[in-house]
């Protein structure tokens, strides 16, 4: 396998797309791409970094513990599963 | 119906709603109606923090170089501070046990007070290191009338909701008059007193906190005053989890997910709610004033102050279903983010690297490998 089939896209609303590490949680995937987002806890517990999920599916690495409703996530704590689209917090 | 400590009737937790159902019995965590309070119990726990274990010596030598202004900045925060989490340390026991019905939402609330007690001592921590003798300091959140005005506004739906609760506990539904004064006592009335109540304690706990903590990292940033800031980060770290938790109350209910009596609560009263967030961003933003009334600090105005109290209720009211009332899309203090980020906090300096660990930890992971060495 090459180290593409380990790269996914991650279309961002209003910012571009990027591409993440299938291993990296969202959150760091962003930031690696430079894209700046509202967060705090890093861990799931705070809700900062609430962020809607228009397409795709993600898994969790950590409990998230935080409210968030059923088409949001918390980029802190997942990884992506699919090729997704988002909205951020910025 | 009278309050009793331990109820003999047979209840079963996994159908009661929140409040105002049949008192808690036993109190078991194998079974949750709502798992999130546990889970919320056990992260809350395995942040525990004394504030002994912060070193806040050099502050008393930074503190002299402040100027006036600053100075007043500092010292107004921590007052307003105090006053927030003396309340918080005792209102949500008060308030909410002797109408809660399920055993992880008990332990939550006591658990969460608790928390708030080991902020309040951490204050005296603070100040004691700062003034041979704090008495002044605390004397003065009685008196101060800034402190005062919020004080009123904090504690208003708090009084209310016990003072419903404890005429409906002794005397029950009806109409009670106590001294002249008439006052209907009945189960849409007390659940909307609840209702407006955990409004205003989730208000308290989304954004009364940020402006005091965004003047606290904006020293930090300056290398000032680096052990109380160190406190706060411990702080703000539990006061996002206790925020978490009345956003988890405030959307089961709206979503039907608890007391339906509750969920047309929700709905009949959204606008008071909204109220409610607006007015303490208000009283926010006046705060702001306040502390900036006889100057500036470095890195921090009136201005930038007040967007971001926008920018985070922007969010927070979002989070319960409100709408975003604020222009601001984007966030004005950045390195605020650093601040509150768990993984930075650090207590003492063995655990500069992890935020968490367990004591007397042992593993139990076993996997296939484990059995290489057997033969049968």
């Amino acid at each position: 396998m090459s180290s593409n089939d380990k790269s996914l896209r991650i279309d961002v609303v209003d910012v571009g797309a990027i591409i993440s590490p299938s291993d990296s949680t969202i959150l760091n995937a962003l930031e690696a791409a430079d894209v700046h987002i509202h967060y705090h806890c890093r861990e799931g517990f705070c809700g900062a970094c609430r962020t809607k999920l228009i397409e795709g599916e993600v898994e969790y690495t950590t409990d998230p513990l935080a409210f968030i409703d059923d088409d949001e996530i918390l980029p802190c704590c997942c990884v992506a599963k699919c090729p997704l689209k988002i909205k951020v917090p910025l | 119906m009278k309050y009793t400590t331990f109820n003999q009737q047979s209840t079963n937790p996994l159908i009661e709603p929140m409040f105002f159902g049949n008192p808690v019995n036993v109190a078991r965590y194998d079974q949750q109606k709502h798992a999130i309070f546990e889970k919320l119990i056990e992260k809350q726990i395995s942040f525990f923090w004394r504030p002994e274990e912060v070193d806040v010596s050099r502050d008393r030598v930074d503190f002299q170089k402040l100027t006036d202004p600053e100075k007043h900045i500092f010292i107004s925060n921590l007052k307003y501070q105090t006053l927030l989490d003396s309340v918080q340390g005792r209102s949500p026991n008060i308030a909410f046990l002797p109408i809660i019905s399920l055993p992880e939402l008990e332990t939550w609330v006591e658990t969460w007070s608790f928390f708030e007690t080991i902020h309040s001592r951490s204050y005296t921590h603070i100040l004691r290191n700062l003034f041979s003798d704090p008495s002044e300091i605390f004397e003065d959140i009685v008196v101060n009338d800034e402190i005062k005005r919020r004080a009123a506004d904090i504690s208003k739906y708090y009084d209310d909701l016990i003072f419903a609760t404890q005429l409906w506990q002794t005397q029950g539904e009806g109409v009670h008059t106590v001294n002249g004064v008439a006052h209907t006592i009945n189960m849409y009335e007390l659940k909307k007193k609840l209702y407006l109540c955990m409004n205003s304690v989730n208000a308290l706990e989304a954004i009364r906190f940020y402006v005091s903590f965004a003047c606290t990292f904006a020293f930090a940033e300056r290398k000032l005053m680096e052990g109380n800031s160190k406190i706060i980060r411990l702080i703000a770290r539990d006061e996002n989890l206790h925020l978490s938790s009345t956003q988890h109350i405030l959307n089961l209910w709206a979503k039907g997910k608890d007391d339906p009596e509750m969920a047309q609560i929700a709905e009949e009263c959204k606008e008071e709610a909204r109220a409610i967030f607006m007015n303490a961003v208000e009283q926010e933003k006046q705060w702001a004033d306040y502390l900036f009334q006889n100057g500036s600090m470095i890195g921090l105005n009136k201005e930038i102050l007040c967007q971001y109290v926008e920018y985070i209720a922007n969010q927070r009211m979002s989070a319960i279903g409100l709408d975003t009332p604020f222009e601001i899309s984007s966030n004005p203090l950045p390195w605020m983010n650093n601040y509150l980020n768990s993984d930075n906090v650090q207590v003492a300096p063995q655990e500069s690297e992890i935020s968490s660990y367990l004591v007397g930890q042992i593993d139990s992971a076993v996997s296939e490998d484990d059995f290489a060495d057997f033969e049968l």
